[in-house]
């Protein structure tokens, strides 16, 4: 499908290049997204997607890392290299007068980065600190908690930042032999804004007429989740208990994806949302509760969240596990449904302001080897679902969640009790 | 592709002109701002009020934010939810926040349901219905909220800096209020905070977006907004009291020190200042060669992360820094931040390092223009405050500022001994 402004080209090597012409603000914003994330991380050398990508930064082609820097900041520009778990996603945002000069920096760091152990030692270091500190937060703990019992040790079973024993390993060898399989998964370059004339030389430039090597992304099988129903603790000093219930479905674009991100929309987006009405309005439960279904090329996680005082423990995790039951047992209104497919319009409207988002959703979708006008299908497809479309995806997808908490003992007992006594917990 | 633009050259930097704010009033006083952004796909709607924490009485520990919550709980015309409800079938959404200056109620809405939106918005906020029931129930919210900052350690450490710092200007006091005066707050209480202060001279409408077909001007006038009344006295931010010292606090649950520190600077009025203070934050602490981040992340390797962040607040402004790193390692990363702001003192920064934070700056403030919601805000605050200025203005303000004047008026006040220094540390 063409569309006005869009343009498809190829660059010397294979990737695919997708222009999307945007007058107006004088902006570039050009993304990188390559398969191959945390989820190919190698046992044993788990972490090693995010230190590439944060090393990536520190010096490539005929550049050091700090004149890349001095390069990038000294025209106040925007460079960002990080791991998801399907991905390694380099992102660039200029003015679009420094296209000229920042442009060619895309290519060499991912085909020649310099690779310096004292750059990556410090990268390390840093990687290792967070993921220390982020143990501060409740929800982090819960999240990698639950993302253990979804996941267990598989490909999206850890951290992109990695695990800290496997990470502290990690140096120069490990990453040169990831470097040499980046692109071979695959890779798209998506350029929204206002472009410049000639993108490719530009991008070509400093490769030494040797292009990188790469293809269009494909269609492929990607991580699976253990499907296994279980209950985990975790004991903090906190006031509030911290909820997490969910369970593994399937890839973007897979066939009851669409029905499931319409129930995504029902029950968590908004205030008018299922969750938000039924825990916090209804109940003064909770002042965040949500879902959490990230687009994935694997089986994707369908997560319900909330953080109640550690005193009203029972009736939070009732009222949770009773609103995941109700998707199983019936199906949602018509009337429901007609508002949350209001709902993923108006999402689809709102992540397309600036040349950012537009950039980073062509990047993804065609990341999972999906077409371009992909969002814009999935606006056609969802005005045709029925309540009973989205009742079948859950009853097929949601069976056997886990719960996975975290908070004081007394209130982590309570929960448990709720947990082992309610219908949902039947495996 | 590629197209040829007249451009102006300012900062170094090519740019296009910046749409102009239309501004106006109502018969009543009541502000109104305009501005056109032809190519957005959505409007965005921003009612500021001149009533955040800061004009909270002695009893009044948190009702403007409370408020803020029971808004949404429905007015005269408007049941519980409704507004949610309707707003969210048109493809919008909404969202609202409280600071210590102000609070503002947001909503972005396609184009063409704007008018239904507006008038939604207005009569949500202006006419509370504060149901009693609805109350508990949403103070039950509030102090969850409450609870969930109470469990981010890094949170506390940050409001006792405030609190220590600020003495007893309103800054020092927690936005979401204290526990007991909450239990305290009534729908009546409450009523009165509302009826004192949104009023006519005290709140601004903004509007951005594709605005050309909309005819507004006849909607604004015959929306809730024309039937506010003129303030009895008027209410002026008091000037921030702001004592230097330090102080050592042992944080449970924390799992890497932070090292924090606090400096007043002029209050939002002086822009001018503003704009000097957006330099000389980003001079130190915005990427790798910041002064402070190479020094002590890059060079050293004592901090996980240094960040420096310029709060631009009516009373006078907050520069705030936060470096994360090992306990044993806090005096050196203190000595080591007193020494770069010392050397600033002693050597002007050069040329090239303005023009680098000038880009940094000007750049992102070019980015943030792209989202309707951040041009809303940012016009509706600035109007809401009686500053007039246009777009373009702070950009023409970065150039006046150059090494010798940073070095001359605003390095001297971010020298440590200024400075309230907090050591938090795990317990």
């Amino acid at each position: 499908m063409r569309t006005a402004g869009v343009e498809q080209r190829e660059l010397q090597g294979g990737c695919p290049l997708w222009l999307i012409d945007r007058p107006g603000p004088a902006i570039l914003s050009a993304k990188l997204w390559i398969r191959g994330g945390s989820a190919a991380d190698p046992n044993g050398q788990r972490g090693r997607s995010q230190l590439l990508a944060g090393v990536l930064s520190r010096g490539c082609g005929r550049l050091s890392g700090e004149n890349l820097a001095d390069l990038v900041e000294g025209r106040g520009a925007g460079l960002r290299c990080e791991a998801a778990e399907d991905g390694t996603l380099i992102s660039l945002k200029c003015a679009s007068d420094d296209a000229t000069l920042l442009l060619p920096l895309l290519l060499q760091m991912v085909s020649s980065p310099w690779l310096v152990e004292d750059q990556i030692t410090l990268e390390r270091q840093l990687n290792l600190q967070t993921l220390q500190r982020q143990k501060e937060d409740p929800f982090q703990v819960a999240h990698d908690q639950l993302r253990h019992q979804l996941y267990g040790d598989g490909p999206y079973g850890h951290d992109p930042l990695g695990v800290e024993a496997e990470l502290a390993q990690l140096g120069q060898p490990e990453l040169q032999q990831c470097t040499q399989q980046l692109g071979q998964g695959g890779a798209v370059l998506v350029m929204a804004g206002q472009l410049p004339e000639q993108p490719e030389g530009l991008l070509l430039e400093g490769l030494d007429g040797q292009g990188w090597s790469t293809q269009a992304p494909v269609r492929q099988p990607g991580a699976l989740g253990l499907k296994r129903g279980s209950l985990a603790s975790k004991l903090d000093d906190t006031e509030q208990l911290v909820l997490m219930l969910g369970t593994t479905t399937g890839p973007l674009g897979s066939e009851q994806a669409l029905a499931l991100r319409l129930l995504h929309c029902h029950l968590g987006i908004g205030m008018s949302s299922r969750l938000f009405v039924a825990l916090r309005e209804e109940h003064g439960l909770a002042y965040d509760v949500g879902v959490h279904y990230p687009a994935r090329l694997g089986d994707a996680p369908f997560v319900f969240h909330l953080s109640s005082s550690s005193d009203r423990a029972k009736e939070a995790s009732q009222e949770l596990l009773n609103e995941w039951l109700r998707l199983l047992e019936k199906p949602i209104s018509e009337e429901q449904l007609e508002l949350a497919k209001a709902k993923f319009r108006g999402q689809e409207a709102l992540g397309r302001q600036t040349c950012s988002q537009i950039a980073d959703r062509h990047a993804l979708v065609l990341g999972h080897g999906l077409p371009f006008d992909f969002a814009d299908q999935c606006l056609i497809e969802a005005e045709a679902l029925t309540p009973d479309d989205l009742h079948q995806a859950a009853k097929a997808l949601l069976q056997q969640p886990c719960l996975s908490l975290c908070g004081p003992d007394e209130a982590i007992k309570v929960a448990e009790t709720v947990w082992n006594q309610h219908p949902l917990n039947r495996g | 592709m590629g197209q040829t633009q007249d451009f102006l050259s300012l900062s170094g930097l090519n740019t296009t002109p910046l749409p102009e704010p239309q501004r106006g009033q109502l018969a009543n006083g009541t502000t109104l701002v305009q501005l056109d952004l032809p190519n957005a796909p959505v409007v965005c709607l921003d009612f500021w009020c001149r009533a955040g924490s800061g004009v909270e009485g002695p009893e009044e520990s948190g009702i403007a934010h409370f408020l803020e919550h029971m808004v949404f709980k429905g007015s005269r015309r408007l049941q519980a939810g409704e507004f949610d409800l309707r707003i969210e079938a048109l493809g919008g959404n909404s969202n609202a926040a409280t600071g210590f200056d102000d609070v503002h109620y947001h909503v972005l809405i396609p184009p063409e349901a704007c008018g239904e939106a507006l008038e939604l918005l207005t009569d949500l906020v202006l006419q509370p219905r504060l149901d009693a029931k609805d109350f508990d129930m949403e103070r039950q919210v509030v102090l969850e909220e409450l609870a969930q900052s109470e469990d981010q350690p890094e949170e506390v450490a940050f409001q006792q800096l405030l609190k220590q710092s600020c003495l007893n200007h309103a800054y020092g006091l927690p936005i979401l209020g204290a526990r007991e005066a909450l239990l305290g707050h009534t729908p009546e209480s409450m009523a009165a905070f509302h009826d004192r202060h949104y009023r006519a001279d005290r709140c601004c409408l903004s509007v951005a977006g594709p605005l050309a077909a909309l005819e507004l001007d006849a909607l604004l006038a015959n929306s809730a907004l024309a039937g506010l009344k003129p303030s009895e006295r008027d209410v002026r931010p008091v000037a921030l009291q702001f004592e230097p010292g330090e102080e050592r606090l042992e944080l449970p649950r924390l799992e890497a020190a932070r090292l924090l520190m606090a400096w007043p600077l002029p209050g939002a009025a002086d822009q001018m200042s503003v704009v000097g203070g957006d330099l000389i934050t980003t001079l130190l602490a915005e990427g790798r060669r910041s002064r402070l981040v190479e020094r002590l992340r890059e060079q050293l390797r004592l901090v996980e992360s240094v960040d420096l962040d310029l709060n631009v607040l009516e009373s006078g402004c907050l520069v705030l820094l936060e470096a994360v790193c090992e306990p044993e390692q806090l005096s050196a990363v203190r000595a080591e931040i007193n020494a770069v702001l010392l050397g600033l003192l002693q050597e002007s920064p050069s040329d090239a390092e303005v023009d680098r934070a000038r880009r940094l700056v000007g750049n992102g403030y070019r980015f943030s223009l792209e989202a309707p919601s951040a041009v809303a805000a940012m016009v509706g605050n600035s109007a809401l405050w009686g500053r007039e200025h246009n777009l373009q203005s702070p950009l023409d303000w970065l150039d006046e500022w150059d090494g010798r004047r940073l070095g001359q008026e605003l390095v001297p006040q971010l020298q440590p001994q200024r400075a309230f220094v907090l050591e938090a540390v795990p317990a």
